[in-house]
């Protein structure tokens, strides 16, 4: 097994591993090459599973020992039991999914809880971008014409709390993040966060 | 074939078996080599690696001998032998019995063997294991050592040579009963079946290691098999890995030098290893 343990975690991939407890069952969807997941079983002695699209990613992350299988977020999820893991993590997928509303309740039915990252579309730029100029945007966490992106389903940081709370999730904790992946303080996020990162429980 | 076949002596008769060979299933193959481990002293194996029908033997010794599979690699197979392979075997189960060398089974007997059968059946299954890119590039319409067409029914084509050739290698290796029961035996096997009708049940409360692998342009054992054999696993939480490798080359390609794929059983290999505490 290839020792990748030296190697630093992207940022927001840092922050959701900071949120995960040593030792918990994780199922991580969209999991390209596991990175996260790897750093998460050396460092928090996780048992963790993966699903990813590409095939690339996935020959990379069982080639290193990982246990991730070829699937997507909208038709494999259905096939976990109840209760299966005890967090379950969609990273900057969300926006991709066809049918995310569906998604979110399966995340939280496979997991005790779930951690979501999405680009937020109320960013400030967005807008900007849309009210200015009149333009679909092109940023550098939204990098696609509007042609050619797989991204389908935009939310804004806002809309997604107002779907929670017609879903009965609970917020455990939400997370601002900037351009960079920095974090930024919870105050007028819905405007000047570039991703909203979030642990989500069943239940208010 | 096997341990014990149909060529062998039946000790009641003195004569071959032939078709007084009892049919054997899968689970029975599993049952003899679970016996083998039992006279050798063997718990535990690290992995049960096998394709086609090997992959059917993996996944009844996952549900028949849990504990006793640490990790499991099933190649592209099936949890079912889906009704266009029990279609494409009793072709070559046909051929064999409309050679008239095949004397209903007793031709050991006779000192007659049913090559041309046999040859057939081979070449029909042989189609199976290809894939349309594959023959293309290897034969295209090229032909055979001439200029143009015989008009006539000799082997024109390079691909009708290397199906003769590919049948008549066969004959040689291969008992034409032991080809009635071998694909018999997969044509029988549904493991859900046993289960209930769930497949997940097969594998209920199991801590094997599973490594399930497909070859894109395998049109025998398709990778919706290989998915659906992933789904029931994640149905019972199991620790389980899924790969599709791209190849053109067909069903065959799970014997061949395919560097993913290759690649992906190692690491999948030296994972389970390193889980298993077994040194590198």
């Amino acid at each position: 097994m290839i020792n990748r343990s030296k190697q630093v975690l992207r940022v927001d991939l840092a922050l959701i591993a900071e949120m995960v407890a040593p030792g918990a069952r994780v199922l991580d969807v969209g999991c390209g090459d596991g990175a996260l997941l790897d750093w998460l079983g050396q460092h928090k002695q996780v048992d963790g599973r993966g699903i990813e699209l590409s095939m690339a990613g996935v020959a990379a992350a069982v080639s290193h020992g990982l246990s991730v299988v070829q699937g997507d977020a909208d038709t494999d999820l259905s096939y976990y039991p109840d209760d299966s893991f005890d967090y379950v993590i969609l990273s900057q997928t969300l926006q991709a999914t066809r049918d995310p509303r569906r998604v979110l309740a399966n995340m939280l039915r496979i997991g005790k809880h779930a951690i979501v990252s999405f680009p937020n579309f109320g960013h400030w730029r967005i807008r900007m971008d849309i009210s200015l100029h009149g333009r679909m945007p092109v940023t550098d966490t939204l990098s696609y014409q509007w042609y050619e992106t797989p991204n389908i389903h935009f939310c804004t940081i806002r809309d997604f709390l107002v779907l929670c709370q017609d879903m009965n999730i609970g917020v455990l904790r939400s997370v601002a993040l900037g351009r960079s992946g920095n974090v930024l303080p919870n105050i007028w996020s819905n405007l000047l966060a570039a991703q909203g990162m979030f642990l989500l429980s069943r239940g208010t | 074939m096997g341990t014990t076949g149909p060529s062998d002596i039946d000790p009641a008769t003195g004569k071959p078996w032939g078709l007084n060979f009892p049919v054997i299933t899968i689970g029975d193959m599993v049952q003899v080599q679970a016996r083998l481990l039992d006279a050798l002293g063997i718990d535990q194996l690290f992995c049960v690696v096998g394709g086609s029908m090997g992959g059917m033997q993996v996944l009844e010794w996952c549900s028949n001998y849990p504990e006793r599979v640490f990790s499991a690699v099933p190649i592209a197979t099936a949890a079912k032998h889906s009704a266009q392979n029990i279609a494409f075997h009793e072709v070559g189960r046909q051929a064999i019995a409309a050679d008239p060398d095949w004397c209903d089974g007793a031709y050991l007997e006779q000192g007659k063997n049913p090559d041309r059968g046999l040859a057939v059946a081979r070449m029909a299954a042989h189609i199976t294991y290809l894939s349309e890119p594959a023959l293309h590039r290897k034969f295209g319409r090229n032909l055979q050592e001439r200029k143009g067409f015989s008009y006539g029914f000799d082997a024109d084509f390079q691909v009708e040579s290397y199906l003769r050739y590919q049948g008549s290698t066969f004959v040689e290796r291969f008992d034409a009963n032991s080809y009635l029961y071998i694909t018999r035996a997969m044509d029988y096997f549904d493991l859900a079946e046993e289960h209930g009708g769930v497949l997940a049940n097969a594998f209920k409360g199991t801590k094997t290691r599973f490594c399930v692998m497909s070859f894109s342009s395998d049109w025998l054992f398709p990778t919706s098999e290989s998915r659906t054999i992933m789904r029931a696993l994640n149905a019972v939480a199991a620790n389980v890995s899924f790969v599709e490798v791209q190849s053109d080359k067909g069903h065959d390609a799970f014997l061949l030098d395919e560097p993913q794929f290759h690649a992906t059983l190692k690491g999948f290999l030296q994972g389970a290893a390193d889980h298993r505490g077994l040194a590198p």
